[in-house]
């Protein structure tokens, strides 16, 4: 039987949301789901490589954010992109960077993203992947 | 099983996620149960109230079997077959 799977546009670019994605990925790599990853906008800034570790933004409660991260360390909740990386190592992940939001971030080649980054592709490849996926998300 | 026939199980490999919190504890068992042969018994210890509910799940989806859930001081023993 084949895998399940979810197709996730990945618009947010601040670790609160990216850590939450980082969750649900690793339900997904529990359940050896095939995961599809299309970086937008946003989520195209922190993954570009001089930010991807030293973005601290928060979308949501900003008044908490010192609370938030230091709960999260106090967790021992991996970085997200220690999540991302675990959950390609256990199961299908793919990471597609938006041509468009790279170059909104100046982002013109595969290279200037963190290596989690497989490609950089255009809107027809989400289109398809969501047409055929069991789960689609917007983060 | 209850309690007393969960603590008379041979574990075949124990897991300790203990320092993780959601999904850290299934992500160690998912890594785990690779380890292990078809019928082997594996027990995840987790400090986490969600994994209690996760992992029975996961076995079902995965065609594990899951055995139950032993409370401990402060975590839970969580018990499955392969």
């Amino acid at each position: 039987m084949a895998n399940k799977k979810l197709t996730l546009a990945l618009f947010s670019g601040s670790v609160d949301k990216l850590t939450a994605a980082g969750v649900i990925l690793g339900g997904a790599a529990a359940e050896d789901m095939d995961v599809e990853i299309f970086v937008l906008l946003q989520a195209a800034f922190a993954f570009k490589k001089e930010n991807a570790l030293v973005n601290d933004r928060v979308s949501e409660i900003t008044d908490k954010k010192d609370e938030f991260l230091a709960s999260l360390k106090r967790l021992g909740t991996p970085h997200w992109t220690e999540a991302f990386k675990q959950a390609k190592e256990l199961t299908n992940v793919n990471i597609h960077i938006c041509g468009f939001a790279g170059k909104v971030w100046h982002g013109e080649k595969l290279d200037d993203f963190i290596d989690l980054a497989d490609d950089i592709c255009g809107i027809g490849e989400y289109m398809d992947s969501a047409e055929n996926s069991d789960i689609n998300l917007f983060i | 099983m209850d309690t007393a026939e969960l603590a008379a199980v041979k574990v075949d490999k124990s897991v300790d996620a203990r320092g993780t919190s959601c999904p850290g504890p299934l992500l160690a068992a998912k890594k785990a149960i690779g380890e292990i042969d078809k019928g082997q018994v594996m027990e995840v210890l987790s400090a986490d109230e969600g994994t209690r509910r996760d992992i029975p799940k996961w076995c079902k989806k995965k065609g594990f079997e899951y055995l139950g859930t032993v409370e401990e001081s402060g975590f839970f023993k969580i018990f499955l077959r392969k």
